[in-house]
């Protein structure tokens, strides 16, 4: 540590380097923290957390009893333990069923403002998406929906809109909107409810939704209808090459035959060789009626996409993640697989992430490093840590009494929170060094002599 | 260490093999679980696939069992993608599990088509012509596990009118079948396979409960690979590989050798 410190100072290691070496040497030293504890109010399962992106300090859960609780994880609310070693961690406030505008069936997603933390959103079975103000915890907006919610999302990078992305049992996308209080617009495509929502972390306009039918779709909310369809059968080998390697002619195939005309993909034959103008490809001219069968129904060009049935998991779509960079998507299906999908040719990258059985039924919330090395996943009762390239399992945390539902890592400081079934959110840090634990607060020197 | 036993085993495999005898039991599992590469793994594992006399099929092999004999799965899932393309092999998805495929060698594909049409020919089903346009159009152009109807329809009308009783024989004869979630979809399929995937699922179930029942749910791989399976036509090699492959059993170094536990995840 001190020689990779001399190097940094004499110019020898870069700035960027250094801290994400320190970074990872921290995350393969995560184990159940010894000096951290959050004390939980929730009387039922927790189904999501998450830190607030803007000062990475307060933490928001949200369980299966209509509670939904905040956390400040850097200042602890009291010290226990021998020498006041274990910070406790106490919700600063806590909605309940007893709120007079708080949910009354459980709270499926919770997420912050991603502004600032003035505001939060959360998601209910009750149909209803809420709007709260932190500072006097009362509802500021209402939004109602057709079916249970099952997971709400905003862009962190959105400048121009405030768009509340949900998606509910039923089959449409609906965006609403905070400034102005009504629906924006719904985006239609998938043929069953939608389970996972996540806006993209490149583009301010485009959000990916994975629904119950298998599928994951890209959407543009400028444009109707999706401008993709994943398919877990276009593979690429690994990381597509850089520009200059690959050939400069693009190779675009009809890979369905005449009749599904109407759906052109981008299928790779080469294995080196990756073309990616998903888009322009997508829609044909207006003038083209598609005979399928016998509807021969004029379609507008951009709702062509609901014919098509590519589906990324034999199961339900129940966890998606973009990593940091906004190139590669990672989806969990209820098919007990995990896919690490390239973002921007829509292939699949074949890697192999060794899981055994994931949760079926509810959707999961996954987690990855700042760098992208790592993805942290809930799998039944443990929550692994794969290596995002490789597949192998890194790092496996084995706490929680009963199934883990959401993971939240918090880069800042190198922790993870989890929440499971069991009515825990329990912390896991990197392993401190003995100096540090004592460092700023006051020890009593008690002695244990009889006399 | 496993691994270098394993290079040996696999040259002396590979005579054997090739001096035709291809049902020998003395190798033991122990000391060829690992091998280095996909193809090998898959050539000695088809070489080893179980003969039976009830069911004539040909040598098949479950995609968890490539898991669990190579190390790295993504090498594995690349290394599959890349023989399919090349169309050297094929992958049919099954319906007995989650994910469970089934990878079969094109020219053994060919050959069970051969039989099946030759048993329909003697049972007199028929318009046969059907068979051979599958086999020349659709076999060698659509490499995925699953067809569109009207895929189906177009690529098999290049030989010839299609009609829909004709694609009834397709399925019939067990090589499509109706996907459950999407009608209008078929699956590839392996035809003469459903006892064998009956005996998948079950033996599956009694290897899982013969462990279960012992005491610290673990049993020595030199004993438990010579027991038999009552319920299951397949060996119990194929069994132990599979589950293993899956994450359902785990392999144990121990002095005395190999120890297969049931995982507890």
């Amino acid at each position: 540590m001190w020689k990779e410190i001399e190097a940094r100072e004499a110019g020898k290691m870069r700035t960027n380097s250094f801290t994400n070496r320190i970074k990872s040497h921290r995350v393969s030293t995560l184990h159940l923290s010894n000096h951290k504890d959050i004390v939980s109010p929730h009387r039922a399962s927790i189904n999501s957390l998450q830190v607030d992106l803007t000062e990475g300090r307060y933490l928001l859960s949200a369980a299966a009893d209509a509670s939904a609780a905040v956390f400040d994880v850097q200042r602890a609310t009291d010290y226990e333990g021998n020498g006041n070693i274990i910070a406790k961690h106490k919700s600063i406030f806590a909605i309940d069923k007893q709120h007079e505008q708080g949910h009354k069936y459980a709270i499926s997603s919770a997420i912050w403002y991603p502004i600032d933390t003035g505001l939060f959103i959360t998601g209910s079975y009750d149909h209803y998406i809420k709007v709260w103000d932190t500072n006097t915890t009362q509802v500021v907006m209402n939004f109602k929906m057709p079916g249970k919610v099952y997971r709400v999302a905003m862009s962190s990078l959105s400048t121009s809109h405030m768009l509340i992305a949900a998606g509910t049992e039923d089959v449409q996308v609906r965006l609403c909107d905070i400034a102005s209080g009504a629906f924006a617009h719904t985006l239609s495509g998938h043929r069953d409810g939608i389970m996972s929502v996540e806006w993209s972390t490149s583009s301010e306009w485009v959000l990916m939704t994975g629904g119950c039918d298998g599928a994951i779709r890209f959407w543009d909310i400028r444009r109707a209808g999706c401008f993709r369809v994943l398919d877990q059968s276009q593979t690429q080998l690994g990381r597509r090459p850089p520009v200059l390697e690959r050939s400069v002619t693009n190779k675009v195939l009809m890979s369905k035959s005449l009749s599904a005309s109407h759906n052109l993909s981008v299928k790779p034959r080469a294995l080196q060789k990756k073309s990616a103008n998903g888009n322009s490809m997508k829609q044909t001219p207006v003038g083209r009626i598609p005979a399928k069968g016998s509807a021969k129904q004029r379609l507008h060009p951009g709702m062509l996409s609901c014919h098509d049935r590519a589906t990324a998991h034999y199961g339900a779509v129940t966890g998606l993640k973009v990593t940091e960079d906004g190139m590669y998507l990672l989806s969990a299906g209820s098919d007990s697989r995990i896919r690490l999908w390239d973002v921007e040719s829509g292939c699949n990258t074949l890697v192999n992430f060794e899981t055994v059985r994931l949760q079926t039924t509810k959707a999961i919330q996954l987690a990855t490093t700042q760098d992208s090395a790592l993805v942290f996943v809930p799998c039944m009762t443990t929550v692994k840590a794969f290596d995002v390239w490789t597949g192998r399992t890194s790092l496996s945390f084995r706490s929680h009494y009963e199934c883990v539902n959401c993971c939240w890592f918090s880069s800042q400081d190198q922790d993870l929170y989890t929440g499971g079934n069991d009515r825990q959110i329990l912390v896991w840090s990197p392993s401190r060094l003995v100096s540090d634990e004592l460092g700023d607060r006051f020890v009593q020197d008690t002695d244990n002599w009889s006399d | 260490m496993d691994n270098s036993k394993g290079k040996k085993r696999q040259r002396e495999i590979e005579i054997e093999t090739e001096q035709g005898s291809d049902t020998a039991q003395p190798f033991s599992l122990e000391e060829n679980l690992m091998f280095t590469d996909t193809l090998v793994a898959l050539r000695i594992m088809r070489a080893q696939f179980p003969h039976m006399d009830k069911v004539s099929i040909q040598p098949f092999i479950l995609q968890s069992q490539l898991y669990s004999s190579v190390k790295d799965r993504t090498q594995v899932d690349r290394e599959l993608e890349s023989l399919r393309r090349q169309k050297v092999l094929r992958i049919f998805k099954l319906n007995t599990g989650q994910d469970d495929h089934a990878i079969m060698f094109l020219d053994d594909y060919l050959n069970q088509i051969e039989c099946v049409v030759k048993r329909m020919e003697e049972k007199e089903q028929g318009d046969l012509q059907v068979f051979e346009w599958f086999r020349t159009h659709v076999v060698y152009s659509k490499l995925e596990p699953s067809i569109e109807h009207q895929e189906l329809c177009s690529l098999l009308s290049v030989g010839g009118e299609v009609k829909d009783r004709q694609i009834s024989l397709l399925i019939n004869a067990g090589l499509l079948t109706r996907q459950l979630i999407d009608s209008n979809m078929y699956w590839f399929a392996i035809p003469n396979i459903g006892s064998i995937l009956k005996g998948i699922s079950q033996g599956r179930k009694e290897l899982l409960s013969l462990l279960n029942r012992r005491k610290y749910k673990e049993m020595m791989l030199a004993l438990l690979e010579k027991k038999h399976l009552r319920l299951s036509l397949l060996d119990m090699r194929f069994h132990i590989r599979d589950l293993i492959g899956s994450g359902h059993l785990k392999t144990i170094q121990t002095p005395t050798g190999l120890v297969i536990q049931v995982s507890k995840d």
